[in-house]
């Protein structure tokens, strides 16, 4: 009786998918050049999708990319639109409470950028009376706040990163915090960012967990067996060097991190 | 470079397959519940006015995720509890379609009973008084009557509920806002493809509104311009 009204109810959604297909439902954002983003062509690629083909490939699943937007990513993989998220995804302890994380597979550390005459030191003092841009409830907007307003500094939080970038360019912030590797390439690399540079330490220290959270992972639903497999693979493409080689497609420094 | 343009293109044409169709579902249910809202039965208008006033206070974001996340997730369950290893995929084009379609249902429902008041009570009572009965009423007098009421309001709706469409890229189809967001983070070039997918929203804007002008022209055959 049960086994008839369950058959019911997927001839009534317009596709019923096995669980256990061989085929591995990644879902990805690729709006986050360049870890994921997509070529003129509508391929996605970047750093996070090639992570997820190498560790198919180590579990022995085909990779299928599910485009999905940032806002829907954690109620998307809990209606089982997908198995798994590979998308830069911070493991901080507010999504632990309702999804699962493996174990990093990166964590590129976030800055402070100011104007390089400013001098800031260690503790992040020197910063008093500076305007800083963060992205609206983001883990850098979490730091700023909970450390660097008691340094004395102004945080004004923005819709997107872009726009922090375009009022630092008309004078209206004096710097951002944000993931080092997106501040270099979308701002310290390009001529609007010129006279700007890193100020105080690299944030991934331990005391910085409780913003930041460990690094990035790949999510999945609570209990989900497939945690240790997918472990199992990221430990082994970081010992036989296919991590390395995809490091060093995207990348001059080490994105694994300490 | 050009091979952007192309896919803003594509998410363009899902653009308009997702508003036409879901203009029509609003319509339908427009229809219905401005019929529902007039008929002056009492469990009929209570259910029209819940389906109004529910609809209108929510925000359409938090609708689409409601239905969409909250669906699929309540069937899975359901699923799970039956003992079955399956899990249930809802048609994302379906859903926001349906999804769109009964958010603007709603307003359509307002505007819909304001036009079929406007229309003078005698013509339908003339309608009756020749043997008509309430379906070749509605076709025959009061619908060609209402629609040149109905349309500015409608109009109002259709502009808005174009746009809305972009929210349907919260459920995973790529439609042209999110193409043109994908784009512009690949090349971080923010200006170019938005500038770009705005200029395609205006020109589908723009062809609605001659459109309608023209519908507009032909239901007020007749009527003295400026007599209202």
């Amino acid at each position: 009786m049960n086994k008839l009204l369950a058959a019911i109810l997927v001839s009534v959604g317009a596709s019923g998918a096995m669980a256990q297909g061989a085929d591995l439902k990644v879902a990805i954002d690729p709006t986050y050049q360049p870890f994921t983003f997509k070529t003129a062509d509508g391929k996605p690629t970047g750093f996070d999708v090639d992570i997820a083909n190498a560790i198919c490939e180590q579990i022995k699943r085909k990779c299928v990319f599910v485009e999905q937007v940032w806002d829907s990513m954690i109620p998307g993989l809990q209606a089982k639109k997908y198995d798994v998220i590979i998308s830069s995804m911070s493991m901080t302890d507010d999504r632990k409470k309702v999804i699962d994380f493996s174990d990093k597979y990166y964590n590129t550390p976030s800055r402070v950028v100011v104007k390089s005459d400013v001098k800031v030191d260690d503790a992040f003092g020197g910063l008093k009376g500076k305007k800083l841009g963060v992205l609206k409830g983001s883990t850098q907007e979490k730091f700023a706040l909970g450390e660097l307003k008691a340094k004395g500094a102004t945080i004004v939080p923005y819709e997107a990163q872009d726009q922090v970038y375009l009022d630092i360019k008309s004078g209206r912030l004096d710097g951002t915090v944000a993931d080092s590797v997106e501040v270099g390439a979308g701002f310290l690399a390009k001529p609007e960012g010129k006279g700007y540079a890193f100020a105080g330490p690299s944030l991934d220290a331990q005391q910085y967990f409780k913003y930041f959270g460990s690094g990035m992972g790949v999510a999945m639903r609570k209990g989900d067996k497939l945690k240790q497999p997918i472990n199992d693979a990221i430990k082994t493409i970081r010992a036989n060097g296919s991590y390395k080689k995809l490091n060093d497609k995207y990348f001059t420094f080490d994105v694994y991190g300490k | 470079m050009t091979g952007y343009y192309l896919t803003i293109l594509e998410g363009a044409a899902l653009t308009v397959a997702v508003s036409l169709a879901s203009l029509l579902v609003a319509i339908l249910l427009g229809l219905a519940g401005a019929s529902a809202k007039l008929s002056g039965r009492k469990p009929l208008v209570a259910a029209a006015t819940l389906y109004t006033t529910l609809v209108r206070g929510v925000p359409e974001l938090v609708l689409m995720l409601l239905i969409f996340y909250g669906g699929t997730i309540g069937l899975n369950a359901l699923m799970e509890a039956l003992g079955s290893e399956q899990t249930i995929d809802i048609e994302p084009f379906a859903a926001g379609v349906i999804t769109i379609g009964f958010i603007y249902g709603a307003y359509m429902t307002e505007t819909f009973r304001g036009a079929i008041l406007a229309v003078p009570k005698g013509q339908m009572e003339a309608a009756w008084a020749f043997g008509m009965g309430p379906l070749r009423t509605f076709w025959r007098i009061t619908l060609p009557q209402m629609i040149r009421y109905a349309l500015p309001g409608f109009t109002n709706n259709w502009l808005v509920l174009i746009k809305a469409t972009a929210l349907v890229s919260l459920i995973g189809l790529q439609d042209m806002t999110y193409r043109a967001k994908q784009a512009s983070a690949a090349t971080r070039e923010p200006f170019t493809f938005l500038l770009f997918a705005a200029g395609l929203f205006l020109l589908y804007t723009w062809v609605s509104l001659w459109v309608l002008r023209r519908v507009e022209a032909r239901y007020s055959l007749g009527t003295k311009r400026g007599q209202l």
